[in-house]
């Protein structure tokens, strides 16, 4: 029983990992239609910000969040405005090739400056934990997780409480009708790729706690995040959270009972009969209809 | 609206711009330039500098460019009164065995090099040892050891390391001496050509010494988080926990160790803690690990170029600034022995095929001794009298411990529980 729910919770810390690095990439994909494959590679950059600020500054890597946030932001408007803009109206294949050619330019550009050495985020709290009666929970895995939630949180008010959220959400269901009532749609698009970027560096930063930071650790992530969105429904920021979760608890659980090898072939076959069955995600709220 | 959708217009512009990216990434994959004079050895070889085996296959180019930084500084390989400079033509490929083999064939139609080096990693060395094969260059390879290398009847194909599932010898026949002596152990391993072997390696060990084997698993590479999978075996409560694996696999599994509060008395990798960013990564978190290994500087070893294994070890870090792996050594010692038959046989560049074809019996028929250690090449290529030794980590550094003549000191056993540390 303990080992069900400590893996029960392995499960949950780490979907919300899962669902922090999603976020992101459900937003670009759901207002933009943009699936971006260079998502993985934002992750590894706000992970090396932290890194290097921790390395060169002593500073906590939770204070490198605000940085991180910032540096991605300016990252993903730069990019939109110098790319990802062109792409509007042409076919979805566009912006799988530019945004894999975003892919291959960050990740091998962080390999000529870092080199492909594995880096570690060591504090003097990394690896420790609670011992609540008898259930491990690491401290950084908690704290990433509770940020991970305001993060989700945080993003769902600003789409659904302001006046800029209501506009990307606007243009999301409607371009043509968002931009003849006045919303200027390039604006938007440059904001939310660049909103996306920045939460998922800032997700980046969360992940250097708990993983090990290399320059190619971006495409698994990549990965990830079509599942996690997969399974939520594309498009729809609040279903990262439960996609993240479900990814997290059957991975963990499916390592734990059955083998760590088949827990990665059942994700992806959980992918494929979501995919075949409820492509709008669990409560078919993703933008792809069923 | 200043941007109007001009959907042709944007599709356009699109390809400059992309252009502009494949070029950034061609110019990034060009290795960097060789240096060359007249009449040089032209030595090729592919090596990982990207993806999983990224790091480890950067230790391997760092030995060769070492070897031929010691040989041109002495004026070159000396052959029949004239001295020959080296230059090195690698390519990385990737951490993918696909691309390795397709490395090692331009290396040889194309850039028509004189001798093959190995690269690193089973997988990409199986596949590139079976193109050299086939253009009878014999290769010589410190960095890959999985049992398939060794049963495919090929002739050209010499591992300075021993087998994999040999390699990891040492670290079963240490627990005896241990105390208090381990009775059980957990084996989990990265499901790829070397670490999957390894694990076989320590399981079939255990079993001949009648320790008890209470998990067994091997899990793919593709595996990032590993928490439950420990959570799993700290629940059998092993003794001790053997792990196959590459230095990626070795970084996760002590982080892993430590966020599920699991202190196994011993913890022991097929490979890994030698590669120098297992320490700087993790620290004191390092501490009390054991991995196999086929080289320490300690050993009694020497010859006229490098001088002793210590003297190996002092030059290479001064060049370097960090130490040498084992790997590094056997890739070095792989260096010397295909010099040492040029030497020998007096062949000058440019070698023909039938100059390399002299080169493979020379290399059955010897032993060699160098700063490495004793080489000799079994029928099937693999060095079959090199010792199994054992590292520790200890404050810091990287201690010999077994076998017990050649140690430098002893294992510390238990490990000290996290909570505690």
């Amino acid at each position: 029983m303990m080992l069900f729910l400590q893996s029960l919770l392995n499960g949950i810390l780490l979907g919300g990992i899962y669902a922090a690095c999603s976020a992101g990439f459900s937003l670009a994909f759901g207002v933009m239609g943009v699936v971006n494959l260079s998502h993985g590679d934002f992750i590894m950059l706000g992970a090396f910000i932290t890194y290097w600020l921790l390395i060169l500054t002593g500073m906590d890597p939770f204070l490198t969040l605000p940085f991180t946030l910032l540096a991605l932001f300016f990252l993903g408007f730069f990019l939109q405005r110098l790319a990802v803009n062109r792409l509007a109206g042409s076919p979805p294949i566009m912006s799988y090739l530019l945004t894999f050619g975003f892919h291959l330019v960050l990740a091998n550009l962080a390999l000529r400056a870092w080199t492909a050495d594995f880096r570690n985020v060591r504090t003097s709290y990394s690896g420790l934990t609670i011992d609540l009666a008898g259930l491990i929970l690491p401290y950084s895995r908690v704290a990433t997780f509770i940020l991970a939630m305001i993060l989700i949180l945080g993003l769902y008010l600003f789409l659904s409480r302001t006046e800029t959220g209501r506009a990307i959400r606007a243009t999301a269901q409607d371009r043509e009708m968002a931009q003849l009532m006045g919303v200027k749609i390039f604006k938007i698009y440059a904001l939310t790729f660049a909103l996306a970027a920045a939460i998922t560096g800032l997700a980046g930063s969360l992940v250097s706690l708990t993983f090990v930071i290399h320059p190619q650790m971006g495409l698994p992530f990549t990965i990830t995040a079509f599942c996690v969105v997969v399974l939520g429904g594309m498009g729809y920021v609040p279903g990262t959270l439960w996609g993240g979760m479900i990814l997290g608890i059957v991975e963990s659980l499916a390592t734990t009972y059955l083998t760590a090898g088949i827990s990665l072939a059942l994700t992806f076959f959980l992918l494929l009969i979501m995919l075949v069955f409820r492509p709008g995600g669990l409560f078919g709220k993703g933008i792809v209809e069923s | 609206m200043k941007e109007g959708i001009n959907v042709l217009g944007r599709t356009k512009a699109v390809k400059p711009l992309m252009a502009i990216f494949l070029l950034c990434f061609i110019f990034i994959l060009l290795p960097p330039d060789a240096s060359g004079s007249e009449k040089p050895y032209r030595i090729g070889f592919a090596v990982p500098l990207t993806g999983a085996f990224g790091k480890d296959g950067a230790l391997v180019k760092d030995a060769y460019l070492f070897w031929k930084e010691t040989i041109n500084a002495m004026g070159g390989i000396e052959v029949k009164k004239k001295r020959h400079p080296v230059e090195l033509i690698y390519y990385d490929d990737k951490s993918e065995p696909q691309t390795s083999a397709k490395l090692v064939e331009k290396l040889i139609t194309e850039d028509k090099v004189d001798l093959i080096f190995g690269g690193f990693g089973s997988s990409q060395v199986i596949a590139a040892s079976a193109v050299s094969e086939k253009f009878r260059y014999p290769m010589t390879s410190g960095a890959a050891s999985t049992l398939k290398l060794f049963d495919r009847g090929f002739k050209y194909y010499f591992s300075l390391l021993g087998k994999a599932p040999e390699e990891v010898r040492g670290c079963v026949e240490i627990l005896p001496a241990l105390n208090p002596r381990p009775e059980t152990v957990a084996i989990i391993g990265a499901n790829i050509p070397f670490s999957a072997d390894a694990a076989d390696g320590f399981k079939a060990y255990a079993q001949k010494l009648g320790i008890k084997v209470i998990h067994f698993e091997l899990f793919p590479m593709a595996l990032t988080d590993y928490n439950s999978l420990l959570t799993k075996i700290k629940e059998k409560k092993p003794d001790v926990l053997l792990v196959g694996s590459h230095s990626l696999v070795a970084i996760r599994v002590m982080k892993g160790l430590k966020e599920v509060d699991f202190t196994p008395q011993g913890v022991f990798f097929s490979y890994g803690p030698t590669v120098p960013d297992f320490l700087d990564s993790l620290g004191k978190d390092a501490e009390y690990v054991f991995a196999a290994s086929e080289w320490t500087p300690n050993l009694p070893y020497r010859d006229q170029i490098f001088g002793t294994a210590r003297d190996f070890f002092n030059k290479y870090f001064k060049r370097f600034s960090r130490a040498p792996d084992f790997v590094e050594a056997a890739s070095v010692a792989g260096a010397l022995i295909q010099q040492q038959a040029v030497q020998e046989l007096g062949l000058a560049p440019p070698l023909k095929d039938q100059d390399r074809e002299k080169i493979m019996p020379f290399l059955y028929a010897k032993r060699f001794d160098n700063f490495y250690g004793p080489i000799r090449f079994a029928p099937d290529g693999a060095n079959e009298i090199h010792p199994p030794i054992v590292i520790q980590v200890q404050r810091g550094k990287l201690v010999h411990v077994f076998p017990a003549d050649t140690a430098e000191g002893k294992p510390i056993y238990p490990m000290k529980p996290w909570k505690k540390r």
